[in-house]
């Protein structure tokens, strides 16, 4: 007992510099961007090495994407229905770094877990449609020397203005690391200043 | 997992006696989920190159330019590459551009060139978008239209961009947007105008 008393200070410290470890870690620290004209929300991830950007877009924006192509109406529509990102991945370490989109999950307000569906997956399922977007959606995986970043979009099956959890994945010097951004948002319908 | 980064974990082994100081430098130290409002900055341009080790013979092609005339690699041999795949729609393929014809500019007469490799685009589009940069690009711009080349060259994301020396190989490569008029970047390219070697003819060619 004595000796829990002399050493409670340092246990305590132990405590907290595990939790702190842990969420400067696991957690990263997650910036907030607003687009002064649009009012669009970006998420940013800041790991040791590694950061990952999460950027609203809005249906508008997507129609116009998918409408360029010369894809039917209807295309166009089930596209804009969607909620879809701009990410931005960059390995700002010197060593190499890889990801791959299929290890990441979301989790929607009832508490179940989706696996992220990968480029490959959609095209899949968009091939009879027509669509060929193999450059605009993001890499399902890569690997990154020291300086590379890629950016794409990352489609999920969710209605405008959604809110939901990320589970995040990638390798660094040969070890897996998990992050998570806590409230992701896909964008309203019409953008917040209209 | 294992995290690869404790926040300076030798200082929080010698400041343990004092536990409460160690607590409060080390949330301060490791700022964890700060969280603010501001403008989104657009990334940054960095100027890293990857060196290929061991390099790779550039696989040939014959593709078409603005004007429907074919290049094929072979027109290029014997001279330094910048081999840069792109689209008009990829935000950091635009920005890095300027850079580009700079480089092109300063070291195309000394066996220099820039060919940058569009995906999936039609000369139409593409042509109505160059009217739109600030700097006319006067490097070839050729059309991958079924992205055969950039298989090849197993590129998964855009912009990426390959370092061709003078002897048909692929010794650098950036994935992501670059300035290319970097000095590092300029002191890599004119590493490679000196380097002596006999070319090599590319081994295959896709139309």
């Amino acid at each position: 007992m004595n000796y829990f008393i002399r050493h409670s200070g340092n246990i305590l410290a132990v405590l907290l510099l595990s939790a702190a470890g842990c969420v400067s870690y696991c957690f990263a620290a997650v910036e907030t961007f607003t687009d002064e004209t649009s009012g669009l929300i970006s998420w940013k991830a800041q790991h040791p090495g590694f950061s990952l950007q999460f950027i609203q877009l809005l249906p508008d924006y997507v129609r116009a994407v998918y409408g360029a192509r010369g894809l039917p109406q209807e295309v166009v529509e089930l596209m804009a229905g969607y909620c879809v990102f701009g990410t931005i991945i960059k390995n700002e370490s010197a060593d190499v770094l890889g990801y791959r989109v299929a290890d990441w999950h979301y989790f929607t307000a009832d508490g179940q877990s989706h696996p992220v569906k990968t480029k490959t997956q959609w095209l899949k399922e968009w091939q009879d449609m027509g669509v060929a977007f193999r450059w605009s959606l993001l890499p399902d995986e890569q690997q990154f020397s020291a300086g590379d970043w890629s950016q794409g979009f990352t489609t999920l099956p969710l209605a405008p203005g959604t809110i939901f959890k990320l589970n995040y994945q990638w390798t660094q010097q040969g070890k897996t690391h998990n992050g998570t951004f806590e409230r992701l948002q896909c964008a309203a319908d019409k953008s917040p200043d209209e | 997992m294992g995290p690869s980064n404790d926040c300076n974990a030798q200082r929080t082994n010698h400041l343990m006696n004092k536990p409460l100081i160690a607590t409060i430098l080390i949330l301060v130290l490791c700022a964890p989920l700060q969280t603010l409002q501001a403008e989104l900055p657009a990334p940054e341009l960095s100027h890293g190159l990857t060196r290929l080790q061991p390099p790779v013979t550039a696989p040939g092609f014959s593709l078409a330019d603005m004007d429907g005339e074919q290049h094929t690699l072979d027109d290029y041999r014997g001279k330094v590459i910048m081999l840069n795949l792109w689209a008009t729609w990829c935000p950091p393929c635009r920005r890095e551009i300027p850079s580009m014809e700079s480089i092109f500019q300063d070291l195309g007469d000394r066996g220099f060139v820039v060919l940058a490799v569009n995906q999936f685009e039609t000369p139409d589009h593409v042509f109505a978008y160059m009217g739109q940069l600030s700097v006319y690009p006067t490097f070839p711009v050729l059309f991958d239209r079924d992205s055969k080349v950039s298989e090849l060259y197993g590129v998964k994301g855009l912009p990426t961009t390959l370092l061709i020396n003078r002897q048909g190989q692929v010794v650098y490569r950036a994935i992501g947007g670059r300035d290319f008029d970097h000095p590092r970047v300029r002191a890599i390219v004119n590493e490679l105008l000196t380097e002596n070697g006999t070319p090599v003819t590319t081994l295959t060619n896709v139309q």
